[in-house]
C-alpha cells in the first residue's frame, strides 16, 4: 500500500518533543546496557550512570572470541530455524482447509487452535518436560526443544494465516481445478507463493520467540547444548563481579534478534495488518 | 516461553471476523467427493493436530490428572485425594493474592497501555521526520528476550546503586528506601511500568497497522467540514480501529493471566508475595516444594479463569465487531 | 555447597522436575567373574579435588585385587539432577551423595538406602553427633564427609572503625554493636532475604536458641510445632527486624549473585556483617575482581545466645554432604565408604580444602584460620541441627520459609510461621 500523508500531517515541536521523550525512555535501558559494556567494572562501580572514559573494548572482545558464546550462537539458531520450519510448514498446512473449505466441524476445529492459544506453557511444563525426556528420550537435544515450541506456536500461526488465506481471490483457485490441478497441487503451486508475506510474518514472530525462550530449553538443555538466553543468565552467575562483561556479553546477545526484526520490519508490519484489518 | 512471546505478539483470533470473511470470499465447494476431501482435509491438518496433541494436549491432561493426586514427583502417582489440591488452592491466600495481581494487570494494561500506545501510535501516525525510525524504536523492547531485558532492569532499579535511584536524586527527590522492587506497595506498580516499557510497542504496531486501513478521504472530507485534528480522531480514527483495539485487548488479557518470565527475574514474587501471579506460583508449589498436585490444580484454575475470560469477551465483546459488519 | 544464586534456582528447579524423570540409559553396575566393581558419583570435578579422589580409588584398588571403582566426577547441579533421574529409574550408583533430612526419608521409604549402622559402627562413632542428619529412627544411612555450620562472617576493619573490639555473644551485645554501625555510618548486616533460605537462617537460629534440644528432634520426626518456643522464635527475628539492621532493599535481596547481592555486599566492604555458611569465604572470592574476597578482613563468630532461651548457646545449625551406599550395591561399595572416612582420607581432604571434614583426626589438616574457627564452632557444638527446610523436605521447609520470608517484610506473625508450617506438615501425613 502506497502511503499518503495524512491532512494535519505535520507536527508541531510539541510532537517532535513527545517523539524524543519515547525514544529516550524506549532506548535508554538497551542503550545503557551496551554502553555498560565498554566500560571497565571500576567505573561502573564509580558513577553507575556515567559515560564510558575511557572506552573499553576489551569486554566485547573477551565475548566475541569466547568460544562458549557461539556455541550458544550456534544452538539458539539452528532450535530457532527448527522451530520455525516446523510451525510455519504444518501451520500454512492446517490453516488452509480452514481457510477454503468448507465443511461441517470447521469451526470447532479451529475453535482447538484458538484454546490453544489460552496455554500457557507454564501449566504443562512439568509433564512435558516428563514426555520429551523419559518416553522421547530427546532431552538435551536440539528437536527435544524445538517440536514442542513449534507445538506451542501452532496456534497463533494458523489464527493468523486462516484470515491471510481466505482473502485470495476465489477465481485464482477456481481456473486451476478448472484445469484440472489437485487441491495438494493448488496448496504447492498458488496459495504458498500467494501468501509468502504472511508466513513471513508468522514465521519471524515464531523465530523471535523460540531465541528468546528461556523456561523450556532451562529444563532442558545443558553444558555445550545450552542456548544463548541461558547463557547470559549463566554467565551472569558465574562472572557475578564482571559486570561490565555480563552487560556484553546480554547486548551480543540481543542483536540477532534484533537484525532479523530491522531486516523484516516491513514484512511484518504489512503481515500484522492483514491479520488485523478486517 | 516460547507461546508466551507468539501470544503476546499477534493478531486476532476472532471467530466471528473469521465467519465474516468466509461469508464473503470463499468459493462454496463444488459438490462431490466427499471422502476425497475429508483426505484432503486430513492430509493437512493431521501434523498441527497430531503435533499440539503430544506436546500441548497430553502434557495438559497429565496436569489434569496431577491435580487430582498427593504426587511428590517421586514414584508413582497412586495418592488420589479428590478435590483437596483445589480446595487448598482456592482458601490460600497467596494465591487469591495472586489471581488478584494478575487482574490488576489486566486491567492496568487496558487502563494504561491502550490510551498510551493510542496516543503515540495517532503521534505516529502523521507526517513527521523520522516516522519510519521512530516506528522501529518504539518495537525494539518487544523483540529482546524477558530475560535480557529482565537483567537488565534489575540492574538499573538496585536501590542505592541503581541509575533509576540516581536519576530521582538528581531532580532532588528521595527514592524509595528500600528500593522500587523491595517496597512491596511499588513492586507491583514497578513491574507493570518494565511490562508496559516492554510491550507498549506490540500495541503501537498494531495500531498503526489499523490506522493505515482508514481511508484518507474520510480525513479530507472532516476536514473540509472544519474539524479539528482531534475531532477526527475521536469521531474516524478510534472508532474506525475498534476492531484493532478490541483484538488487541484479547492478547493483552492473555499475556497477562499468564504473566510470569518478568515477575520470575525481577522480584520472583516477591517482596512479601506482593507480585506474586498464577504462573509463579504454580511453579513455586511445583518445582520448588514439591507439591505437584497443588501446582497442577493451579494450572487448571488458571486456565479455567482464562477460557472463562476468553468466552465471555468472545460473546460480548468481540462479537459486536461482526453484529455492525452485518 | 549450598549455593542458590537465581539461575542455580532455577536449575534446582530443573533438577527437581528431574525428579520423576527416569532417563532411559541402562548402565548398570555389573559384577563379571570374580571382579566386583562400584559405581562411585561425586561432585568434586575441579582440581585439585578431582585429582585427589581418582588417587584414593587407585589406592584402594590397590589394596583390594578384584576390585574396580568407576568413578563419575560432575558439576553439582549436573550430579543433582542425575541423581533425581537415577532414583526415578531404580539404576543407582553404589555409592552417591546425600544431603540428608527429607529427601533421604524419601529414599529411605522407597527402599533404596542400605542402612549402614552396624557395618559402619566405628566410623559412626568416630564421626559422632555429626551424622544426626542422616539417621532416621536411629539407623545410619550415611556417613557425612563434609559438615559445615552456619555464623555470622564479619568485617573486622569495619568492626575497629566502629570501636568494636570483641564479637558479640549475646543479642544485646549484638544490638549495641548494631547501633555503633549505624552511628559510624556503617551498614550493620546484609542478608539475602530476596532467595527466601538466608532469611529463615535468621529464624533457624533463633529457633535453635529458644527450643530446647529435644523438641527440636522431636519435631524433626513429629512434625509438630505446638511449643511456645517456636513462636518465640519468630519475636526474636522480629526485634532483629526492629534494630533495622539490613541492607537497604534486602526483601528483594539476592544471597550471593552479583556485587549487590548480600555476599556481594560483604565482600566489597558494604556491609559490616552477614549470616552465611562455611562456604562464604569461597563464595565471596568469586565476588570480587581480585579474587581475593575479603582477605585478611574476615571474621566470624557464632549465632548469639537468645535470653531466657532453653537452647544451648552452644549449638549450631548446619549442613554437608554424606556418603551413602545404594541397597543393591556390593558389599565392598560399603568398606570404601569406611575408608573415604579414614583418618587419612578425611586429612587429605581437608589439606586440599576440599570441606569440613568430619572425622576429628583430620581438623589439624585444615590450613585456612577462618574456617579453622568455623570448624572449632562445630566441633564444640554439642547438638548440629540440620538446615530445617532440608530436615523437613521440600514441601513443609518452603511452606516455613516463605512465611518467614513474610515475617521480614512485616507482613506475617511470629504466629503466622508456626502455623504456616504446621499446616504444611498436616498435610504431609
Amino acid at each position: 500500500m502506497i502511503r499518503r500523508a495524512r491532512p494535519f500531517g505535520s507536527g508541531g515541536l510539541l510532537v517532535y518533543l513527545l517523539a524524543l521523550t519515547a525514544v529516550i525512555i524506549t532506548l535508554g535501558p538497551v542503550v545503557y546496557g551496551a554502553l555498560g559494556g565498554f566500560r571497565s567494572n571500576e567505573q561502573l562501580a564509580r558513577d553507575p550512570s556515567g559515560l564510558p572514559d575511557p572506552w573499553v573494548f576489551s569486554n566485547y572482545t573477551a565475548v566475541l572470541t569466547n568460544e562458549a558464546f557461539w556455541r550458544y550462537a550456534l544452538n539458539s539458531s539452528i532450535i530457532a530455524v527448527i522451530t520455525t520450519v516446523v510451525a510455519v510448514m504444518f501451520g500454512v498446512m492446517a490453516a488452509y482447509p480452514l481457510a477454503r473449505y468448507q465443511f461441517s466441524g470447521r469451526e470447532p476445529l479451529f475453535m482447538v487452535f484458538v484454546l490453544g492459544l489460552l496455554f500457557p506453557a507454564a501449566v504443562a511444563i512439568i509433564p512435558l518436560f516428563i514426555l520429551v525426556t523419559r518416553d522421547l528420550h530427546l532431552a538435551n537435544s536440539w528437536w527435544g526443544v524445538a517440536l514442542p515450541q513449534a507445538a506451542f506456536a501452532l496456534p497463533i500461526t494458523v489464527v493468523i494465516l486462516r484470515p491471510f488465506l481466505m482473502a485470495i481471490p476465489k477465481e485464482l483457485e477456481e481456473a486451476a481445478l478448472i484445469d484440472g490441478a489437485s487441491r495438494i497441487g493448488i496448496f504447492w503451486r498458488l496459495v504458498l507463493p500467494l501468501s509468502v508475506p504472511a508466513l513471513v510474518t508468522v514465521g519471524v514472530l515464531a523465530f523471535v520467540a523460540s531465541w528468546n525462550a528461556y523456561l523450556l530449553p532451562l529444563l532442558l538443555l545443558q553444558d555445550d547444548m545450552r542456548t544463548l538466553p541461558l547463557g547470559v543468565a549463566d554467565y551472569s552467575s558465574e562472572h557475578s563481579s564482571d559486570t561490565a562483561g555480563v552487560l556484553a556479553f546480554t547486548t551480543l546477545a540481543m542483536i540477532p534478534a534484533l537484525i532479523l526484526f530491522l531486516a523484516m520490519q516491513k514484512r511484518i508490519v504489512s503481515g500484522l495488518q492483514g491479520a488485523v484489518k478486517g | 516461553m516460547a507461546d508466551q512471546g507468539v501470544a503476546t505478539s499477534t493478531a486476532p483470533p476472532t471467530l466471528g471476523e473469521a465467519t465474516r470473511r468466509e461469508q464473503r470470499r470463499v468459493a462454496p465447494r463444488p459438490v462431490g467427493g466427499g471422502w476425497r476431501q475429508r483426505l484432503e482435509i486430513a492430509f493437512f491438518v493431521t501434523p498441527a493436530l497430531a503435533l499440539m496433541a503430544v506436546f500441548v494436549v497430553w502434557p495438559v491432561v497429565s496436569a489434569v490428572r496431577m491435580s487430582f493426586d498427593r504426587w511428590k514427583g517421586f514414584g508413582p502417582m497412586d495418592d488420589f485425594i479428590g478435590i483437596d489440591n483445589y480446595h487448598y488452592v482456592l482458601t490460600d491466600e497467596v494465591f487469591r493474592g495472586a489471581v488478584t495481581h494478575n487482574f490488576i494487570i489486566v486491567f492496568a494494561s487496558i487502563l494504561i497501555q491502550l490510551p498510551l500506545g493510542l496516543a503515540v501510535a495517532l503521534l505516529l501516525d502523521r507526517k513527521i521526520r523520522g516516522r519510519g525510525l521512530l516506528r522501529t524504536i518504539v518495537f525494539v523492547p518487544y523483540v529482546l528476550a524477558e530475560v535480557i531485558a529482565g537483567v537488565v532492569w534489575y540492574q538499573l532499579l538496585q536501590p542505592e546503586s541503581g541509575v533509576i535511584d540516581a536519576l530521582i536524586k538528581a531532580v532532588g527527590l528521595t527514592p524509595p528506601e528500600q528500593g522500587f522492587l523491595g517496597t512491596p506497595n511499588l513492586a507491583l506498580a514497578t513491574v507493570f511500568v518494565v511490562l508496559t516499557w516492554k510491550y507498549l510497542g506490540l500495541a503501537i504496531l498494531l495500531f498503526l497497522a489499523g490506522l493505515q486501513g482508514v481511508p484518507t478521504d474520510l480525513y479530507e472530507a472532516a476536514q473540509l467540514d472544519g474539524a479539528s485534528w482531534w475531532q477526527v480522531q475521536r469521531r474516524i480514527a478510534i472508532p474506525l480501529l475498534g476492531p484493532t483495539i478490541r483484538t488487541w485487548c484479547f492478547l493483552s488479557m492473555i499475556g497477562s493471566l499468564q504473566l510470569f518470565d518478568m515477575v520470575w527475574i525481577l522480584t520472583g514474587g516477591g517482596p512479601a508475595n506482593a507480585t506474586t501471579t498464577m504462573a509463579t506460583y504454580l511453579i513455586n508449589q511445583g518445582t520448588g516444594r514439591h507439591n505437584y498436585g497443588i501446582a497442577g490444580a493451579a494450572s487448571v484454575i488458571l486456565f479455567a479463569i482464562g477460557f472463562v475470560m476468553a468466552l465471555v469477551y468472545q460473546v460480548f465483546v468481540l462479537r459486536r465487531d461482526t453484529a455492525v459488519e452485518r | 555447597m549450598r549455593s542458590k544464586t537465581r539461575s542455580a534456582a532455577l536449575a534446582v528447579l530443573c533438577a527437581s522436575v528431574l525428579t520423576f524423570a527416569a532417563c532411559g540409559s541402562d548402565d548398570s553396575s555389573e559384577e563379571s567373574g570374580g571382579d566386583t566393581t562400584i559405581t562411585w558419583w561425586h561432585n568434586s570435578n575441579n582440581q585439585p579435588g578431582m585429582g585427589y579422589y581418582e588417587q584414593v580409588a587407585q589406592d584402594y584398588e590397590a589394596d583390594h585385587p578384584g576390585v574396580k571403582i568407576e568413578i563419575s566426577a560432575m558439576a553439582h547441579e549436573d550430579m543433582v539432577d542425575k541423581l533425581d533421574a537415577a532414583f526415578q529409574s531404580g539404576d543407582i550408583p553404589d555409592i552417591y551423595m546425600e544431603r540428608g533430612g527429607g529427601e533421604l526419608a524419601d529414599h529411605v521409604d522407597a527402599g533404596m538406602v542400605r542402612d549402614i549402622s552396624d557395618d559402619a559402627s566405628e566410623e559412626i562413632d568416630k564421626v559422632g553427633g555429626s551424622v544426626a542428619g542422616w539417621q532416621i529412627d536411629g539407623k545410619t544411612y550415611a556417613l557425612p564427609l563434609s559438615l559445615g555450620v552456619v555464623g555470622v562472617w564479619y568485617n573486622t576493619e569495619l568492626f575497629e572503625q566502629a570501636g568494636i573490639t570483641e564479637p558479640p555473644t549475646t543479642m544485646d551485645e549484638w544490638y549495641d554493636d548494631i547501633a555503633k554501625l549505624k552511628d559510624a555510618g556503617i551498614t550493620p548486616i546484609s542478608v539475602g532475604a530476596g532467595d527466601k533460605w538466608p532469611a529463615a537462617h535468621y529464624w533457624y537460629y533463633t529457633a535453635l536458641r529458644s527450643c530446647p534440644e529435644d523438641v527440636l528432634k522431636e519435631a524433626v520426626t513429629s512434625l509438630d510445632f505446638s511449643d511456645p518456643c517456636f513462636e518465640k522464635a519468630g519475636e526474636v527475628v522480629q526485634d532483629i527486624l526492629g534494630a533495622d539492621p539490613f541492607n537497604k532493599g534486602f526483601l528483594t535481596t539476592k544471597a550471593q549473585e552479583g556485587a549487590t547481592s548480600a555476599s556481594g555486599l560483604l565482600a566489597t566492604g558494604k556491609v559490616a556483617m552477614e549470616m552465611q555458611g562455611h562456604w562464604e569465604p569461597g563464595v565471596m572470592q568469586g565476588l570480587t575482581d581480585d579474587g581475593k574476597g575479603l582477605g585478611d578482613k574476615t571474621g566470624w563468630f557464632p549465632f548469639p545466645a537468645v535470653e531466657d532461651g532453653q537452647g544451648d548457646p552452644t549449638d549450631a545449625l548446619g549442613g554437608g554432604d554424606a556418603w551413602a551406599v545404594s541397597e543393591e550395591a556390593p558389599d565392598e561399595a560399603v568398606d570404601f565408604v569406611k575408608y573415604l572416612l579414614s583418618d587419612e582420607v578425611q586429612q587429605g581432604f581437608a589439606e586440599n580444602d576440599m570441606g569440613l571434614p568430619t572425622n576429628p583426626a583430620a581438623n589439624g589438616s585444615v590450613k585456612d584460620p577462618a574456617l579453622a574457627g568455623v570448624l572449632k564452632a562445630r566441633d564444640d557444638a554439642p547438638y548440629v541441627q540440620l538446615y530445617f527446610d532440608t530436615a523437613f523436605g521440600a514441601s513443609v521447609g518452603g511452606a516455613m520459609n516463605d512465611e518467614i520470608a513474610l515475617l521480614f517484610a512485616g507482613d506475617a506473625s511470629p504466629q503466622d510461621v508456626v502455623d504456616a508450617t504446621q499446616q504444611a506438615a498436616d498435610a504431609e501425613q
